[in-house]
């Protein structure tokens, strides 16, 4: 890191800087949402009308879609294609330009909000020029995915390869969509019909972005990590297609209770079940991979990482098709389960399998992770951090529907609910600790050693894909 | 099938096809549009308030739609496809850490709304809601203008009262303090006016008022319960002082009947959905023993038994003391019949 180049075009740069510029959004983002958990107890914190609840709040939620979440995957994601096309990066000065364009985004994001540029709808508060910049660096990385995919020398396409495919060409779609990007001002249509399609790219920006890419990281580590072949091909088949085709069409699961189009909830409701058909196959195929090489999870920080991510998914997804349900909607519905449901979502299984794969590009590009002992004690923050909010947002939750349901008002159980709140803002302080170790690791991974030339990088490539035949071989 | 670049970024795109036009275009084509009973377009003043409420990022601890099962305030009415006609963006929300507002209109009056909006512990001491106290004054309005159109018609008729009763007490108010009080207690139907709080003032009953008067009265009526509350800078007419005027009529029935129906037009508000009986008997209690220095129980010592109509039997045993005797009328029931003999074995 000698000479800073702004369109640096050394292999293996758009994705080290993506994966930089990710773990310092997630540091940024988790102490914005740790002044928010503060600001629940005590109101009356801060009076600048910028830094209130309300106007940090979402900061909070799309730095850590857009910043940490979006950049480390698409970093590792790359990185991942370029390893199994056996082919660089079809051009690193565009990784890089479309690495800078996130980036401005997401920071152009962290000023407007607080400033009052909103649309207001949940994820896709960026205003129009945002949005632009975001759609633009979309298809610059899509462009070179294809490209690079186009060069590849190994002939096969290996599954993270289909879910990066997959993820940038439904993401186009779903971001240009569901951001109403012709009405340039608003971003919005009229009415309910204007909360479907909200909803619509709001499960979408995890349906097809965020989780596809995880599974994605998820299915070049795992076999990778534990010298295993992967599982079953027909697995990754029937966790993939069903997967996009369900996810697809269960935006309406979030306005169950609202008044929206009655069939359509229906759809909603049968596909948010069969969800679990591609899930269940997704896990069943990692965590037969990992047969007999259990005792191998504890000790690599990459797949205790990862595989802590997969557990988290199927409980996330388990407890998603029940919330999709009416009769558990009824209690879960507006209160803090969601928040939790959340949180397990994109911090406990996208997160841990973004700062794994993350801790697991970096060691293979520089040889070793500057301090692995640091890096296990990240993962014991963030598992207690995750692990505590869980339990605490859901039975929160829990006892606010029930007690509304029992006609108790909403001012009447605030106090109720304090307690959880504190503890809430408490267990916040281990995650952005985890978020600080992350950053400062992954800084000093880049700095202590040299980058591996492309060509050592060949050499350690291909242990996947060679599983993969193998398997295939084995008439799986 | 072979899975390659094409093939899968193919596949993906007549999914997204097919997934997008059944659940995007197909509810835009056959949405019925039509208003609902009660929807109305919003008033410019309204429209900037809206914008003020996006803005402000309200939308991140109140939802705006009511659900068959919801109680709370707004539980008036099941919300309809038709009251969204003219909402953009939507502002449905999707969690509760405020209360739902589909109804919030004319709930309470424009001064609440602004001690509200100024700080939201004057009028809801526990509240965990933001200041909103750096809105120019216009913005208030605007703010407070939209705050009162949630509801359609429903809220302007709500409005409507609050209005016309608004006059009449700032009237009555600035009349001076007897004439108001007299004329708040020509508000209350005599049943209630004349009825003693049927639960004795005990130590816990009236330490149980004195819970509910921090979380619910304190930031107006003052801890003093002088009216000088913080909130009643912002208040007209102001809070009620409860510790001049001892001479007027005080009753359980009466403060009962003010709690829970809240004085209309005054930023007293209703406490019928916060507050359960007991609860209002409690702190009417407290109100009367601590403020006005007065005990308006009605002497009745059945604490713990259900206050019913019929008159209490006459006592076998000693009063526990501190118990106000007080006359036995003769009971309405036959005696109790005589204990059946043990059933043979
Ligand atoms: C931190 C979450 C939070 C935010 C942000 C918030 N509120 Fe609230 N709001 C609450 C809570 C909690 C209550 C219930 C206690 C109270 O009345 O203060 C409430 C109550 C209210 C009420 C009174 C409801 C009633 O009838 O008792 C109104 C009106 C209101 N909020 C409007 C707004 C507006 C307008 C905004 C944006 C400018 C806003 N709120 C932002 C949490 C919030
Ligand atoms: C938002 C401020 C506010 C809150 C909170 C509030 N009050 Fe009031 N209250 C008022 C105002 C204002 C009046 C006077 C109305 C008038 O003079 O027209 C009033 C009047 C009253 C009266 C009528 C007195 C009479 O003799 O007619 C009673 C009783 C009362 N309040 C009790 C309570 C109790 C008990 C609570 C808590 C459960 C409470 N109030 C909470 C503002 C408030
Ligand atoms: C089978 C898989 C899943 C199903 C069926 C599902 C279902 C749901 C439902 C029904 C809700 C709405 C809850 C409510 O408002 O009452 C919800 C909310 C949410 N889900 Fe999932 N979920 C699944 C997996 C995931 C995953 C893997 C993630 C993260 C990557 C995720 C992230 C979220 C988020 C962030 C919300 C909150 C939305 C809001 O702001 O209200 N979900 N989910």
């Amino acid at each position: 890191m000698s000479h800073f180049r702004f369109l640096d075009d050394s292999p293996g740069s758009t994705a080290r800087r993506f994966i930089i510029s990710g773990a310092i959004w997630f540091f940024v983002a988790t102490v914005v949402g740790l002044v928010a958990a503060t600001e629940l107890v005590a109101p009356d914190l801060v009076g600048a009308r910028g830094l209130l609840f309300p106007r940090i709040r979402p900061v909070h939620v799309n730095t850590n879609v857009f910043g940490f979440l979006s950049m480390l995957l698409v970093g590792c994601i790359l990185y991942a294609v370029c390893r199994l096309s056996r082919a660089p990066l079809y051009s690193e000065k565009l990784g890089n330009l479309a690495m800078w364009i996130w980036n401005f985004a997401t920071l152009a994001g962290l000023i407007t909000i607080p400033m009052g540029f909103t649309q207001s709808h949940e994820y896709a508060e960026y205003v129009f020029p945002i949005d632009v910049a975001i759609v633009v660096a979309l298809v610059m990385l899509t462009y070179l995915v294809f490209r690079t995919l186009a060069r590849r020398t190994e002939h096969l396409l290996y599954v993270t390869s289909w879910y990066a495919v997959g993820a940038f060409v439904a993401t186009l779609i779903v971001y240009f969509l569901g951001n109403v990007m012709w009405h340039a001002k608003t971003g919005a249509l009229t009415g309910m019909n204007d909360a479907e399609w909200s909803w619509f790219y709001a499960h979408n920006i995890f349906g097809t972005w965020i989780t596809p890419l995880a599974l994605g990281l998820s299915y070049f580590w795992i076999p990778r990590e534990s010298d295993n072949p992967l599982y079953s091909h027909a697995l990754s088949l029937l966790g993939f297609w069903p997967y996009f085709a369900f996810y697809l069409q269960v935006g309406t699961h979030h306005l169950i209770e609202a008044p929206a189009q009655p069939w359509l909830k229906l759809i909603a409701e049968i596909n948010s079940v069969g969800l679990l058909i591609p899930v269940y196959a997704f896990l069943t195929n990692q965590w037969l991979t990992l047969r007999g090489r259990w005792w191998k999870v504890p000790d690599s920080v990459v797949l205790k990482f990862i595989f802590a991510g997969t557990v988290m998914y199927f409980f996330t997804s388990t407890e998603g098709s029940l919330e999709a349900l009416p009769s558990f909607q009824r209690i879960a519905h507006f209160t803090n389960v969601t928040v939790g449901h959340a949180h397990l979502g994109l911090l406990g299984f996208s997160g841990f399998i973004a700062c794994g794969a993350g801790y697991g590009v970096l060691r293979e590009m520089y040889g070793e992770i500057w301090s692995e002992r640091l890096a296990h004690l990240q993962y014991w923050l963030m598992l207690i951090g995750i692990g505590g909010f869980t339990f605490v947002l859901t039975a929160v939750g829990l006892l606010q529907g029930s007690a509304w349901r029992n006609g108790e008002t909403v001012y009447r159980v605030l106090p109720e609910i304090f307690p959880f709140y504190i503890e809430r803002a408490a267990l916040g302080c281990f995650i952005v600790t985890g978020a600080a170790i992350q950053v400062y690791n992954y800084v000093r991974t880049a700095q202590a050693h040299r980058q591996r030339s492309e060509r050592a990088l060949y050499a350690v490539d291909d242990t996947a894909i060679a599983l993969r035949r193998e398997a295939e071989v084995a008439g799986d | 099938m072979a899975m390659t670049p094409r093939s899968v970024g193919l596949g993906m795109a007549i999914l997204a096809t097919f997934a997008t036009w059944t659940v995007l275009f197909l509810p835009g084509l056959t949405a019925p549009n039509t208003p609902s009973d009660i929807v109305r377009p919003l008033t410019p003043k309204e429209r900037l308030g809206r914008v003020l409420y996006i803005k402000n990022g309200c939308i991140a601890c109140h939802s705006q739609y009511v659900r068959p099962t919801d109680w709370d305030y707004s539980g008036l009415r099941v919300s309809q496809r038709g009251d969204y006609i003219y909402d953009r963006p939507h502002l449905l929300g999707s969690e509760r850490t405020g209360p739902d507002l589909s109804q919030e209109g004319g709930q309470h009056t424009d001064d609440w709304q602004i001690a509200h909006f100024i700080n939201p512990r004057y009028p809801r001491p526990a509240s965990i809601m933001p200041r909103f106290s750096f809105l120019s004054p216009n913005e208030m309005d605007a703010l407070v203008a939209y705050v009162q159109s949630l509801g359609g018609k429903m809220a302007d008729q709500r409005m409507a009262r609050q209005r016309h009763w608004h006059k009449l007490l700032v009237a009555a108010y600035h009349r001076g303090a007897d004439y108001n009080a007299s004329y708040l207690r020509s508000l209350v139907p005599p049943q209630w006016s004349t009825m003693p709080n049927p639960y004795p003032a005990t130590q816990v009953a009236v330490a149980q008022g004195r819970f509910v008067y921090e979380q619910m009265c304190i930031n107006c009526h003052g801890p003093l319960g002088d009216g000088n509350g913080p909130a009643a800078e912002w208040l007209d007419p102001k809070p009620f002082n409860f510790t001049l005027l001892k001479r007027h009529r005080w009753s359980g029935g009466l403060i009962y009947y003010q709690v829970m129906n809240g004085i209309t037009g005054s930023a007293m508000p209703y406490f019928k959905e916060d507050l359960e009986s007991a609860k209002i008997w409690d702190v009417a209690n407290y109100v009367a023993v601590h403020f006005i220095g007065k005990n308006i129980d009605s002497g009745n010592d059945l604490n713990g038994i259900p206050v019913s109509r019929e008159s209490a039997p006459p006592a076998e045993h000693e009063p526990y003391p501190g118990a106000k005797p007080h006359p036995v009328a003769p009971s309405p029931y036959p005696p109790p019949q005589p204990p059946l003999p043990p059933h043979p074995p």
